[in-house]
C-alpha cells in the first residue's frame, strides 16, 4: 500500500513533464496559438447564474454538450461553477440536454 | 435551532393552469414560508416560456421565481408541497447565500486590489501585461471590457 501510495506521488511531476515532451505533436509546437484566457475572469463576473441563459448559451454549442475548458479556456474554478449553472439551467429546461 | 439561509425556488406551472391559478400558487407558497417563520424577499412572475424539451407533455410554462429566508424545515415543506402539486411540472430550490458571499468577496477583495493600484498610481490592471505585437481584433475586446 505505502509504495503504491508513493509511486502515485512520484507521478505527479512527471505527468506535468509529459505535456512538454510529446514525441508525435512535433508540428504542434511551431504552430502559433493565441493564448486563451477565462471570460469569466478577464471580464470580472463573480457570480455565474444559472438564471442568466444568454451567459450560459456560449459554452453549449449545437450539440448542446458543455465545451471543456481545454477548449473554451474556462478556468477550473469557473468551469466548475459554469457546470453547476448549466446543470441547473438544464433541470429547469431553460437550456437543452440535448439536440440533434 | 436551525439556521436561516437564503433560498431561491423556481417552479413552471403547467400551462394549462389559468393566472389566477397562478397567483394562488403563489400565495400558497407565500403561506407556507410565513407559517414556518421564514420571509418573502422577492418574487418574479416570467410569465410563459418555450421549454427548452418537452416536460411530459408539455413544451411551454409559466416560470416563477420566489426568494426568501428560512430553515431547512421549510425547504422541505415546500420541496414535498410542489412534488405534489399536479399543476407544477418542475421545480428547483437552491440555497444562494453562500454563493452570493464567495460572489461578494471576490469583488470585494478585486476593488480593493485596484484601490491599492491607483494609490500607487499604476495604470489599471489589463494594461501593463498586454503584448506589443498582438494587435489582433482581441485587443478591441478588451478595451471595450475595461471601457
Amino acid at each position: 500500500m505505502a509504495e503504491e501510495r508513493g509511486s502515485r506521488s512520484g507521478s505527479g511531476p512527471k505527468g506535468r513533464g509529459n505535456s512538454r515532451g510529446g514525441e508525435k505533436g512535433g508540428p504542434r509546437r511551431s504552430m502559433f496559438r493565441r493564448r486563451k484566457v477565462c471570460k469569466f475572469c478577464t471580464d470580472k463576473i463573480d457570480h455565474i447564474d444559472y438564471k442568466d441563459v444568454k451567459m450560459l448559451q456560449p459554452f453549449i454549442p449545437e450539440r448542446a454538450k458543455i465545451i471543456p475548458r481545454r477548449i473554451s479556456g474556462v478556468c477550473a474554478m469557473h468551469q466548475r461553477t459554469l457546470q453547476t449553472a448549466i446543470k441547473r439551467a438544464r433541470l429547469l429546461a431553460l437550456l437543452p440536454y440535448v439536440t440533434d | 435551532m436551525s439556521q436561516k439561509r437564503l433560498y431561491e425556488l423556481i417552479y413552471i406551472v403547467s400551462p394549462d393552469a389559468t393566472e389566477q391559478a397562478v397567483a394562488e400558487l403563489h400565495t400558497q407558497v407565500e403561506a407556507i414560508v410565513a407559517r414556518l417563520q421564514g420571509e418573502m424577499v422577492r418574487t418574479e412572475n416570467w410569465g410563459r416560456r418555450r421549454l427548452a424539451y418537452r416536460i411530459g407533455k408539455h413544451r411551454e410554462g409559466t416560470y416563477v421565481l420566489e426568494v426568501f429566508n428560512g430553515t431547512g424545515e421549510l425547504t422541505k415543506e415546500l420541496d414535498r408541497r410542489l412534488k405534489v402539486t399536479d399543476s407544477v411540472i418542475r421545480h428547483l430550490l437552491v440555497r444562494v447565500d453562500e454563493d452570493l458571499k464567495v460572489a461578494e468577496r471576490d469583488r470585494a477583495r478585486r476593488q480593493a486590489e485596484a484601490d491599492k493600484r491607483a494609490a500607487k498610481g499604476l495604470p489599471p490592471l489589463g494594461q501593463g501585461r498586454r503584448r506589443s505585437g498582438d494587435d489582433s481584433g482581441d485587443d478591441d475586446d478588451t478595451d471595450q471590457a475595461e471601457a
